[in-house]
């Protein structure tokens, strides 16, 4: 079956009850996508599909099948710029360990995407089923906080920062 | 140990070894050489040809990897088994930059950031000069581990001396090579120039090319002063942080070869279970199954398939039968762990406690439990083995590359010199990497199947599979005198096992207590006649190694109850500790720390209606920390929220401050984890969980706001990893006593307990 994942497209094994995560990562090799539970539980395996966060563990390859598929390796626009998420996290020193950030960041640049002016309560929210066992929730919030302050200012200002 | 009897013990080592050519080979050829200096360095040759290295042999060694390049090479690396390899060294590249080889694993600790710093700071180089580059088993001898919260403070002194070393030889060597005085040189970029015209210069590179003609000096060369520091002491951003934004990293779970296979293996039913027959039946004609392995007497079976869903799938195919033996529970381990009865060490003894507590009106005692926990890293145990003939190739996230090189030869009948263990990166320690058992089950199939295996853990095999926190029971009796001191103070500790059963059998056979379990039960305060006494059990499930080992354990015990007796002699708890200090360095440093933290938290100052305060202190590995908790609770469902931590410490001298307040904000997380909701039983002979379902962690939703206040002290750094972990749970638990009058003293502190203790 044919995946398509940061706009190429790739073949792997029609497996029926193959989940995503793993074709991603055995069958492809982009390994920048975690293993946390297998359960959907702990979102360091979030990618998103056609943009919204989903968690790749528990997401069935038949599912998948004809979406548009987005991982850690596809979110910067390109070569020298990172996503405003993935800058953010690097402004804030946010990860220790770093095993659950391809997760964090995924998720959060898809409620960014969603709710671009998140209060500290919806942030809160919405990055709270992201465990990180570092325990590095004061700067993946503070990080979050400042990516929606950029790319609020980069909507209203259109630069490639925003794609 | 002093580095000169460091050094002594390594020249002895050297004469020892064989001369280095007498093992050559095209292999080696190509290996790195070294000749010792009379002060205890290493130089030679680097890797890369005329480079020149220099390195340090240490004591403790410690280590890391480049395993993507290594990896998408197909390289098999070299293996040198000489102990006249250093731990630590540094490389001067073809392009004049600097390679900083090191051991330690870089498991978001920011060591590989903070070793940078000390070397970037005694060679005089911009930061971008100088490339961290993980060091594997073939790159030295590893017999330490990273760990202890040591990385930063037992390579502080020797790797500043090798870089200061290393900067003396550019400039003398430089002064020949342009007939030059050394004083008119400085370090310039990526070599050296007159200090007077910049454009008179050589580079690293040109320089190192004569480094078989250099003498290390004799004698000693200065280090910096450390108002001369650029880096030391600075903010500086981690050189680990933009491949893990960008999903490059790679982890040992990450490891991938050509032609690889998965594997999986079967586990056990229960904690006491003894395999006692395997059938095969159909796994071996099941789809991808390509190898399999039944070994009764080692209680092994294992799979090799082309995905890691196959090889489950045929070891779920199987026939295992199992001798469950004993089915343990809690109550079991719960009546070994009282601290009583045979066995009891004594830690600390000062006068005669049990007389002063007999000569006391008024005994107070409370018992203080915690339970078991897991570390549960996020990233599982995970091993890539490459056997190949009598070589084997590991690659594999791990706090202790050098016991898993041993721990392999053991297991497969290999010469530990035929063994590489290349440590990636880590993706979350704790202690629980450093025992890595998966590399021997990924060799073993490696060895079967004729091709590389690569196993990783799913979440119940790592949940079950390893060990655990030792649950603790501490017994407390105190008694106050009439001014309302502390007159005595009686402490029996009791808990799993936590070094001892990681230790050399002749030294546990001699070792009464065990020292990681008690780290943090002895008292530091003032008390005239006090003992604390240790059991040391070992349990029917494994505990071990955890992030602060008893730290957490003995500082709920002892903080908590020291904060019991402040409200007894109606004191206030800060006030009552100050006055509890001995007037001695330690107590200097922890007031210091406790009034900081109480200053920052606006101690006794007005609060929001139903918050309350709490405030505790600790040592650790040199490092005083003290924090106050601000906390408050629904009294209708018995949650407790932490709404902030405010945290004092003081390490010595703090190398890089920004990644010592995330080593606290972490600490911090595990800490409030561990109070509130992290807690494991035994049930039916089997651990009572398998996922994050039955084991769920703290995330942001409960995650407290963290402030940080670091105090400088005697210049000399020490762990800063673990012991901002001790104070939590107690400042937490004095914060709700302050609240409601009540206390908890069962970890963690679940809804169901607080309602129980306020009903």
């Amino acid at each position: 079956m044919k995946l398509r994942i940061n706009g190429e497209v790739h073949e792997v094994e029609d497996d029926p009850s193959g989940m995503l995560l793993w074709a991603i990562r055995d069958e492809l090799g982009m390994t920048g996508t975690k293993f946390g539970c297998g359960a959907g539980i702990c979102g360091a395996c979030t990618v998103h599909v056609n943009g919204k966060a989903q968690r790749s563990c528990v997401t069935p390859l038949v599912t998948v099948e004809d979406a548009e598929i987005r991982t850690i390796e596809g979110l910067a626009p390109d070569e020298i710029t990172l996503h405003p998420v993935q800058k953010a996290f690097i402004d804030h020193q946010t990860p220790q360990c770093g095993w659950c950030m391809s997760g964090q960041i995924m998720h959060a640049a898809a409620f960014l995407e969603e709710n671009p002016t998140p209060s500290d309560d919806e942030i809160v929210a919405a990055m709270g089923n992201n465990y990180c066992r570092c325990g590095c929730y004061v700067r993946i919030k503070s990080a979050v906080t400042q990516a929606a302050e950029e790319m609020a200012n980069a909507a209203s200002v259109p630069s490639k920062v925003s794609a | 140990m002093s580095d000169q009897i460091q050094n002594k013990e390594i020249e002895n080592e050297l004469e020892n070894s064989p001369p280095i050519d007498s093992v050559e080979s095209d292999e080696i050829k190509k290996k790195r050489r070294w000749r010792p200096t009379r002060r205890g360095f290493l130089i030679g040759a680097g890797a890369t040809g005329a480079a020149l290295a220099l390195g340090i042999p240490l004591g403790k060694p410690y280590v890391h990897l480049y395993m993507a390049e290594m990896i998408d090479s197909g390289e098999g690396g070299t293996f040198g088994a000489s102990t006249s390899e250093p731990n630590l060294w540094f490389e001067v590249a073809d392009d004049s930059r600097i390679q900083l080889f090191i051991p330690q694993v870089e498991m978001g600790q920011g060591v590989h950031t903070s070793i940078t710093q000390s070397a970037a700071d005694e060679l005089d180089v911009d930061w971008d000069v100088i490339e961290v580059v993980q060091a594997g088993t073939d790159n030295g001898p590893f017999e330490t581990i990273t760990g202890g919260s040591t990385s930063v403070s037992g390579t502080f002194i020797p790797l500043r001396t090798a870089a200061a070393t290393l900067k003396h030889l550019f400039l003398i060597e430089a002064a020949r090579m342009l007939d030059q005085p050394m004083d008119a040189l400085q370090i310039s970029g990526r070599g050296v120039a007159l200090v007077s015209d910049a454009a008179t210069r050589v580079d690293f590179a040109e320089l190192a090319a004569n480094e078989s003609m250099w003498e290390v000096p004799e004698d000693e060369i200065a280090l910096k002063d450390p108002s001369e520091f650029r880096y030391i002491g600075k903010p500086v951003k981690r050189v680990d942080i933009p491949a893990k934004v960008t999903g490059q990293a790679v982890y040992g779970y990450d490891a991938r070869l050509p032609g690889m296979l998965y594997g999986a293996i079967a586990r056990p039913p229960t904690l006491d279970a003894k395999m006692v027959d395997a059938q095969k039946l159909d796994a071996e004609s099941m789809p991808g199954v390509k190898a399999i392995i039944i070994d009764i007497e080692d209680g092994f079976v294992g799979v090799a398939a082309t995905s890691r869903a196959k090889a489950r799938a045929a070891i779920a195919a199987m026939q295992i039968d199992w001798d469950e033996g004993r089915l343990w529970q809690q109550a079991d381990v719960d009546a070994m762990v009282v601290p009583e009865g045979d066995g009891g060490t004594d830690i600390q003894r000062l006068g005669n406690v049990e007389q002063a507590l007999e000569d006391s009106n008024t005994i107070f005692s409370a018992d203080y439990r915690t339970p078991f926990a897991v570390h549960t890293p996020l990233e599982p145990q995970a091993a890539l083995a490459d056997l190949s003939g009598d070589k084997l190739h590991v690659w594999i996230t791990t706090q202790d590359a050098g016991g898993t090189r041993t721990t392999l030869a053991e297991a497969l009948g290999l010469e530990k010199e035929n063994i590489t263990v290349s440590p990636t990166y880590v993706g979350g320690g704790f202690g629980r990497k450093l025992g890595t058992p998966g590399a021997i089950a990924a060799a073993r199939l490696s060895r079967e199947a004729g091709v590389p295996v690569h196993i990783g853990w799913d979440r119940p095999e790592a949940m079950r599979y390893g060990y655990f926190r030792p649950p603790t029971h501490s017994k407390l009796q105190a008694a106050l005198d009439p001014s309302g001191r502390i007159a005595a103070w009686d402490h029996k500790q009791g808990s799993g096992n936590v070094a001892y059963d990681f230790l050399p059998k002749f030294l546990s056979a001699v070792m009464g207590s065990d020292l990681g379990a008690w780290r943090g039960a002895r008292i530091n305060y003032e008390v005239p006649d006090n003992r604390t006494t240790a059991w040391r059990k070992t349990l029917p499930a494994r505990t071990g190694w955890w992030r602060a080992l008893g730290l957490l354990a003995n500082t709920f015990a002892v903080e908590s109850f020291v904060d019991e007796l402040a409200h007894a002699a109606a004191a206030d708890p800060l006030q009552f500790r100050l006055d509890h200090m001995p007037d001695n360095e330690w107590g200097q440093r922890m007031g210091a720390v406790l009034q900081a933290a109480a200053d920052k938290a606006d101690w006794g100052g007005p609060l929001p209606a139903g918050h309350a305060r709490g405030i505790a202190c600790n040592t650790d590995v040199g490092t005083v920390v003290a924090q106050v908790a601000e906390i408050s609770l629904d009294e209708q469902s018995g949650k407790i929220t932490v709404h902030k931590i405010t945290c004092a410490m003081e390490c010595g001298r703090t190398i890089n401050p920004d990644g010592a307040a995330a080593q606290v904000e972490g600490s911090v997380m595990w800490g409030v984890g561990s109070t509130l909701i992290e807690q494991m039983q035994i049930k039916d002979g089997q651990v009572d969980l398998d996922n994050f379902n039955t084991y769920p962690l703290l995330t942001m939703k409960e995650a407290p706001d963290v402030e940080t206040i670091l105090l400088e002290g005697d210049g000399t750094p020490r762990g800063v990893g673990e012991p901002p972990m001790g104070p939590v749970a107690a400042a937490i638990g004095n914060a709700l006593f302050t609240l409601t009058g009540t206390r908890v003293r069962d970890l963690p502190m679940t809804p169901e307990r607080v309602l129980d203790a306020l009903a």
